[in-house]
């Protein structure tokens, strides 16, 4: 998909372009920049399995591509990449969702002659953004960047993001969407990683969605709001609520995070060091 | 020129042929397919490609590395439609194609080439978004029980679109299936169209999704010692590269839809035999987007709010 990006709605709003063929935006004092790349080769494949400690990913990892957040004064940096959205899904290690013809299939084959494979396909993971700090250790004029892979200090809060000024008409100056990774579920349903969407056929639809917010200029510091939204249904539940069970109707993920219940959800503060 | 090298013509340069043509050209089909064993003989050279997907315009750019049909002989494995934006034109081309030269095309079955999976993955929302009606999906997903199940090259290559099936240890087993139905949920059928060789299973291995079995390099060592092949040529996984080996030289994947949906930048093969079965695998890339019709560009962001 094509970034555009107008040029005087930029300048009205205090932001500029990245340069360098790099997609994304400065503004406030942040980097936005998205990295979208091919799917892994063969060999970065096989790296990715052995760091992993698995055999098993999905059909199209997007290794490279990523979504940074940075701020520059503080070297506060949030990305997101699949790699560590995998580490989540190792760690949480779901059972696996069982689709409708493979709980057929248990009946007519003899356990005894099979390797039955246990994990969770789906690769759900409760993954919601990597946290890096840069320091600029090149004070001798190299401009060498070390990074440090940090906890930033996130904490429960009761604020909510503020979607109504949102859905005020502001021009929008930079979206894009980055695939992280993605897999048929042997035409079974669809997992996806950028908005978390995922929908096992005729079984289960889950969406595990984290947004952030920040609003710029209020405080010297950035603040950040985090929601943490899981929901959850199986189509079974969905149908006898009278919604419609056939997988059709859940191409759109609007439409499933209407109508899938809310199993978790919790939001955080973040305020940005001014200086680290 | 004929009706039929009309519709060709027209049917390459993207356009989709009159409901009443795809119905009379799935007539002629069917009685071509239906005299096809469920192990066609194909003889060298021939050319053998993976998935396409309705990537038409990349279709293009595979009849440009490999030349054109019937000057090349080709097989396909299968999966012709879903995901891209042409299933219709390619279903249709390689079908009148597969009409007008019947000895010089084969077309397989692979596990997209069903009702079912159609009606998820695209190719129905494209006849109904086309036509106006479910009638072309009708006819082609007619046509689709009339496809055969895989081919055998020169006595030496077998080529399925998926894999092996526990049910299967030899060829003739595979001729005695009655295949003019839908893909079935179980059984040899459907593991020949769904299943995947596996690195980590010796044996049999059945993935948790239920699709299809995995099967390891023992399995492919006496199928094809007991057959009396020398390897398996298969479709049915995404290859970065566009083909794939496993289990010293014995089976290989090729795929041949390149930058797949679009968007993941793997580039795409075909297997060229020749006369004495010598291989050469050619890899290409996506058509340029210049060349290609509707531009992939959607609109601002759709969920968020």
């Amino acid at each position: 998909m094509e970034v555009e990006i107008d040029e005087k709605e930029l300048k009205a709003a205090g932001a500029e372009p990245l340069t360098d063929g790099r997609r994304g935006l400065r503004i406030h004092g942040w980097e936005i920049e998205t990295l979208k790349c091919s799917i892994l080769n063969s060999s970065n494949l096989q790296l990715f399995e052995e760091r992993l400690q698995t055999s098993h990913l999905p059909e199209m990892v997007f290794g490279e591509s990523s979504l940074v957040l940075k701020h520059v004064k503080s070297g506060t940096k949030i990305h997101f990449n699949a790699f560590d959205a995998l580490v989540g899904w190792k760690q949480e290690a779901l059972p696996p969702v069982e689709v409708p013809a493979a709980a057929k299939w248990k009946f007519r084959s003899k356990p005894s002659e099979q390797v039955i494979l246990d994990y969770d396909y789906t690769f759900t993971t409760p993954y919601h953004g990597s946290e890096t700090i840069e320091v600029d250790t090149g004070k001798c004029g190299k401009g060498e960047i070390s990074q440090k892979r940090c906890n930033l200090l996130w904490e429960d809060c009761e604020e909510k993001i503020d979607v109504g000024s949102l859905a005020s008409k502001e021009p929008i100056l930079f979206y894009d969407e980055v695939v992280l990774y993605e897999d048929e579920l042997a035409d079974n349903g669809v997992s996806l990683l950028t908005v978390k969407v995922l929908r096992v056929d005729g079984v289960l639809m889950r969406l595990r969605d984290t947004r952030m917010h920040c609003v710029f200029g209020v405080s010297a510091n950035p603040i950040i709001l985090r929601e943490i939204s899981w929901r959850e249904a199986t189509f079974e539940a969905l149908s006898a609520k009278g919604h419609p069970s056939d997988s059709a109707a859940y191409s759109d993920p609007s439409i499933i995070s209407q109508r899938l219940p809310i199993i978790m959800h919790k939001t955080q503060k973040l305020e940005v060091p001014d200086n680290l | 020129m004929s009706d039929l090298d009309r519709q060709i013509e027209q049917l390459k340069k993207c356009e989709p042929l009159k409901e009443s043509e795809v119905k009379a050209l799935c007539l002629k089909a069917m009685e071509i397919l239906v005299e096809e064993s469920n192990v066609q003989r194909v003889d060298a050279p021939v050319t053998i490609c993976g998935d396409i997907h309705g990537q038409f315009y990349d279709m293009k750019e595979l009849f440009k590395v490999g030349g054109d049909c019937p000057k090349t002989n080709y097989l396909f494995l299968g999966d012709f439609v879903d995901r891209g934006f042409y299933s219709v034109e390619t279903f249709l081309l390689l079908l009148a194609l597969k009409v007008r030269y019947p000895d010089r095309i084969t077309l397989i079955r692979g596990n997209h080439e069903s009702r079912q999976i159609t009606q998820v993955y695209g190719f129905y929302d494209e006849c109904l978004r086309k036509y106006g009606s479910v009638n072309v999906w009708r006819y082609c997903t007619d046509i689709f029980d009339y496809l055969s199940l895989s081919a055998l090259i020169e006595n030496r290559i077998f080529s399925v679109h998926g894999g092996l099936s526990p049910a299967i240890s030899t060829l003739d087993q595979i001729r005695t299936i009655d295949r003019k139905q839908e893909v079935p949920h179980d059984g040899a059928m459907c593991d020949l169209l769904w299943s995947d060789p596996e690195d980590i299973v010796d044996g049999w291995g059945l993935s948790p999704r239920g699709a299809g079995f995995l099967f390891g390099g023992s399995v492919v060592t006496s199928f094809n010692h007991s057959n009396n092949i020398d390897y398996i040529c298969r479709a049915h996984q995404l290859v970065m590269e566009g083909y794939k080996w496993m289990f010293n030289n014995q089976i290989v994947t090729v795929w041949s839809a390149p930058n797949y949906c679009y968007r993941c930048g793997n580039v795409a093969a075909i297997l060229e035999l020749d006369e004495n079965l010598n291989k050469q695998f050619r890899v290409f890339d996506a058509a340029p987007q210049e060349t290609r019709g509707a531009p992939a560009k959607k609109p601002a962001p759709d969920y968020f709010l």
